[in-house]
């Protein structure tokens, strides 16, 4: 799995500053560390929907999805696929010796972690987006809990019904966090339509007043995937 | 019920899949399985009549989740659930026997988790009470990933119960746990603490699991059983398939039970017809007997070390005997300390870390606890544990997500009534003293007759002989002279009487002399070649390592002298820089080169007064490297690694004051807290770095910190400055929390707050004082409130 620097640079805050031979040096031996360290966890499930006024119902479930965006998301969709990754816990592990050994490696490695987990899942979107093609639909792009207003809370919902903790170990904490951390989960949804090219801007982003990457100057990967 | 007598002439079968069967008849996706014991029992009834049919000789009951956390929203008790499920199987079993499924909790334990040993064990403990008062047979823990899940498991199951427990694991097709233990270290931990059966289930097929169940077959000295899939699992178009036929199932498993498993069932993608096809085609056949091999070994949760094989180091580092630094550390409860003493051991070759804390001042069972959890939770070197006190050892036994080894017993029967319940209870190793009520003997054989005593009495406590290490004991060459070669003797008379494997603290022999290294050194060399297995030593002296090294070259452990190539050949490669001009401590700081930081520390440490050090060069080459991060000519880890790089200085700074007597050089005292809920705590470290740089004592609260804790630190330690860190939209609203309680509590301290979802404008709104947009901005607030 290729790891791009340019990635990993953009979790450390870089902007354009020189590098240093030793940070490089750092660099380069964590994303090999971290390839070397790599399983990809991961489960998918492929769901009709129903829209129920404001809520986006999974059928044969007791799950609804709310909030405005994730309507907005899923609004041509007619099936989603509902997908959690995780790289496990021997990163975790690894992150925590080398917070205690040092800080800078750490912080270092865990941006190779956090690259990590994003190219795996893109690597399982293409997956999916292979199969949507072949079945005529098209993909929107993938919306996680936590995006716009979409609340985090949802978490253990779409875990219990992958049933994410007994096939790939993921979890999440009563305040909704992933463990183990490097983990994703995300909504893709399924429509006979083409989606439209609208770049999404951050204005219309509900995190626009807090977004950590406005804040360094940066974008997110939610903008990325879209240009 | 003797299971191994069971297991020994028939086969014996389980049901398959309760889910799939429930799928079958309808229960939906999310929809929670238990609540049909109660809502549609005919349907659980009818499950368990079908494998009985097919031939089960026990059925599983409908509880795989039916514990207090995944039960907290259901509308059904773990009791109302359980004592339904074990009703109905009992209903249906006719003559079978009915197990009790107990699955994993759904939380993860820490560290990777958040949920502590001991109340996963509480949760373990309400379905196993339940479970027998309910009338069954058999307690079964089935697809667990997490070894410490399963330990606390198990000790729920033997503590509160006298029913059977089988227990399997489920691995990955890397032949791991999701957690990443191997066969191996499952059935040298889970046969330790006594289960009954043991094995793997779920997530592969009987194909995919060969090669574990042989590696397994191969250490296993308990019933081996299986339950697998219905093949591989197969992700097709977002469903998860399984491809086997029950024929081609019950092929697949005709060839695993010739390796010599005796326990059979199926998991995910099973269902009755699997369950008689497979009884049809094992109905000629018996069980094989297996002949497992008796090794010497401890874990950790991911690493099983075989001592015998090759020379295993104990590092001896963590114990507070003469050392005044550690001494410290533990009455202060630095933890960082001591686990830069295992970190170090660890990269410097040790195999196993003994971990000594008995100081009279500090609570030990309470320290010997928390630096078992915080070493496991960095690394995967097993532990020794270490103390005078059996109440320390059991504490820390039973904390240990693995097989350690105790230090130790000796031959007086106080000793050995003391020690033996706890290390057959766990399934520990235990370090044997040559001594007894008599003392230290003189000679080998006398040593060699304590030693038979000790295993003798192991014997009677059903501690096989590979659970034990002997100490033949060194005394020092400069008082007991003669008696070195005893000791030396003793090894090899009580390897070749008793085939079992020695350790010795190598060091003492040298106590008293000049040149202690070149004594202990040579002592080493002589001592493996009596036959030593582990030499419990300081890894850190190189002059030891090397001794082991060379010793694997000549005995032909190292094969081809790989190692000792690999390692000796660089060394004559490093080249000395030459000609490089010499940069002054400002630059060396600026450039992050942490060992020349606290070289040159020292030298100017010769000539100059700490305080001058620090004010003249640290605060200037941090302003310096500070302002580069805010000017954006450096980045983060350029500016955290130069901040690593003082802080080394300071170490050297801090040295020279306790040596000279001097006071520390505090300029105030701040708490740092990531606030309760929130585990990622990378942010609050970099804070913490910078500010200990400028000279504040930090106390780190660490993560997840609860309310009560952050106030009443400050209420205790005057406290006027808090530092809380909190990364997530969900956790935000307990940093909020936080500051009304500190508020409500009058502290009269300044809050400030940061962390990547905060702004300017909700750190008003949640009352902080201050907002801290990145780790520089913290030392500005710092040195504002404390007038600096």
């Amino acid at each position: 799995m290729e790891l791009k620097k340019k990635e990993i640079l953009r979790y450390l805050g870089y902007n354009s500053q020189k590098i240093d031979s030793q940070t490089n040096i750092l660099i380069n031996e964590s994303i090999k560390e971290v390839q070397g360290l790599l399983h990809k966890y991961y489960i998918y499930k492929i769901f009709d929907i129903e829209k129920n006024h404001t809520k986006i119902h999974l059928k044969n479930t007791h799950i609804f999805l709310e909030g405005k965006d994730i309507y907005k998301h899923l609004f041509q969709s007619e099936k989603c696929v509902i997908l959690a990754v995780t790289l496990g816990n021997i990163i975790d592990q690894k992150i925590r010796y080398y917070s205690k050994v040092s800080l800078s490696k750490s912080l270092i490695f865990d941006a190779c972690a956090t690259t990590a987990i994003e190219a795996i899942t893109d690597s399982i979107e293409e997956e999916i987006i292979a199969y949507a093609k072949e079945n005529n639909f098209y993909t929107t792009y993938r919306y996680s809990p936590g995006y716009g207003d979409f609340p985090l809370s949802i978490q253990p919902e779409i875990l219990k019904i992958l049933d994410a903790h007994g096939k790939i170990g993921l979890i999440s904490t009563p305040d909704f966090l992933l463990l183990p951390r490097k983990s994703v989960t995300a909504i893709i949804g399924l429509q006979k339509n083409p989606i439209s090219k609208y770049l999404r801007s951050c204005k219309n982003c509900n995190l626009y007043h807090t977004c950590t990457y406005k804040k360094e100057g940066n974008h997110c990967e939610h903008k990325r995937i879209n240009q | 019920m003797n299971i191994k007598e069971l297991t020994s002439k028939k086969f014996v079968f389980f049901d398959g899949a309760m889910g799939t069967m429930l799928q079958a008849a309808g229960l939906g996706i999310g929809e929670n399985p238990e609540s049909y014991n109660l809502l549609h029992p005919n349907i659980i009834f009818d499950i368990h009549k079908k494998y009985i049919d097919a031939g089960a000789d026990i059925i599983t009951t409908n509880t795989f989740g039916a514990n207090s956390y995944k039960l907290k929203d259901s509308p059904y008790s773990v009791e109302t659930i359980i004592s339904s499920a074990v009703s109905i199987a009992k209903k249906a079993s006719e003559s079978k026997l009915v197990a009790l499924d107990m699955g994993p909790i759904g939380q993860l334990l820490e560290p990777m988790g958040t949920l502590t040993f001991h109340d996963a064990y509480e949760i373990f403990k309400e379905q196993v009470i339940i479970g027998e008062k309910s009338g069954a047979d058999i307690l079964l823990l089935e697809t667990l990933s997490d070894l410490y899940e399963a330990k606390a498991a198990i000790l729920a199951a033997k503590e509160n119960s006298s029913l059977p427990v089988f227990c399997t694991m489920t691995f990955q097709e890397n032949g791991r746990t999701l957690t990443g233990t191997t066969p191996e270290t499952m059935v040298h931990v889970l046969e330790g603490l006594g289960v009954d059966a043991l094995g793997i289930n779920c997530s592969l097929g009987p194909k995919e699991i060969m090669p574990l169940v042989e590696r397994i077959l191969k250490v296993a000295n308990v019933p081996v059983m299986i339950q697998p899939n219905a093949g591989l699992p197969k992700l097709i178009n977002g469903e998860t398939v399984f491809d086997l036929t029950p024929d081609n199932f019950s092929k697949e498993i005709q060839a695993l039970s010739a390796l010599g498993i005796s326990i059979i069932g199926g998991c995910c993608g099973t269902n009755p017809a699997f369950i008689k096809a497979v009884k049809d085609s094992l109905k000629n056949l018996s069980p094989v007997k297996t002949n497992p091999v008796k090794n010497t070994t401890v874990c950790s949760s991911t690493k099983t070390i075989v001592i015998g094989d090759g020379v295993k180091i104990i590092g001896e580092r963590i114990n507070p005997t003469g050392k005044k630094k550690l001494k410290a550390a533990l009455k202060e409860n630095a933890l960082d300390y001591v686990l830069s003493e295992a970190i170090k051991q660890k990269e410097a070759g040790a195999d196993i870390l003994d971990v000594n804390i008995g100081l009279p001042e500090i609570n030990e069972i309470e320290t010997m606890t928390k630096i078992i959890k915080e070493i496991q939770s960095i690394m995967d070197l097993p532990l020794q544990i270490d103390s005078a006190n059996p109440k320390v050892i059991e504490a820390g036994v039973r904390i240990y997500n693995g097989k350690p080894i105790i230090n130790s017993v000796n031959g007086k029967k106080e000793s050995m009534e003391a020690i033996f319940p706890i290390a057959k209870k766990y399934g520990a190793c235990v370090i044997g003293l040559t001594l007894d009520e008599k003392g230290i003997p003189h000679t080998a054989e006398e040593r060699v007759q304590i030693t038979e005593k000790i295993l003798h009495t192991a014997k009677l406590y059903g501690i096989p002989k590979e659970n034990i290490l002997i100490d033949c004991l060194v005394l020092t060459a400069s008082a007991q002279q003669k008696e070195v070669l005893e000791t030396l003797k003793a090894i090899r008379l009580v390897k070749e009487k008793f085939g079992v494997k020695t350790v010795l603290g190598v060091s003492n022999v040298s106590f008293g002399l000049p040149q202690r290294k070149l004594l202990t050194r040579t002592f080493l060399a002589m001592s493996l070649s009596y036959g030593l297995d582990a030499p419990i030593m300081d890894p850190l002296v190189e002059e030891n390592i090397e001794t082991i090294d060379t010793f694997h070259v000549l005995t032909n452990h190292d094969e081809g002298s790989k190692k000792y190539t690999n390692r000796y050949r660089k060394e004559v490669k490093k080249e000395v820089p030459v000609n490089q001009v010499e940069k002054t401590l400002k630059e060396i700081i600026i450039d992050g080169i942490k060992d020349e930081a606290a070289l040159k520390t020292k030298e100017l440490l010769k000539t100059l007064d700490p305080i001058t050090i620090v004010n003249n060069y640290l605060i200037p080459a941090l302003d310096t490297v500070g302002d580069q991060f805010e000017k954006e000519i450096i980045f983060l880890p350029q500016l955290i690694r130069s901040a690593e790089t003082v802080k080394s200085s300071f170490e050297v700074i801090k040295e020279h004051l306790r040596t000279t007597g001097n006071t520390n050089i505090t300029k105030g005292k701040i708490i740092l807290a990531t606030v309760k809920g929130d585990i990622h705590d990378i942010g609050k470290n970099i804070v913490k770095v910078l500010l200990e740089n400028y000279g504040f004592h930090i106390l780190d609260l660490g993560k997840d910190v609860p309310i009560e804790t952050v106030v009443k630190t400050a209420k205790e330690q005057n406290i006027k400055l808090i530092g809380l860190s909190a990364l997530m939209t969900t956790t935000v609203k307990n940093m909020e929390e936080t500051i009304k309680s500190i508020r409500k509590n009058n502290i009269d301290c300044k809050v400030f707050v940061g962390g990547a979802v905060l702004t300017k404008e909700y750190a008003n709104m949640i009352g902080a004082d201050y907002y801290c947009k990145d780790a520089r901005e913290s030392v500005t607030i710092a040195q504002k409130i404390f007038d600096i």
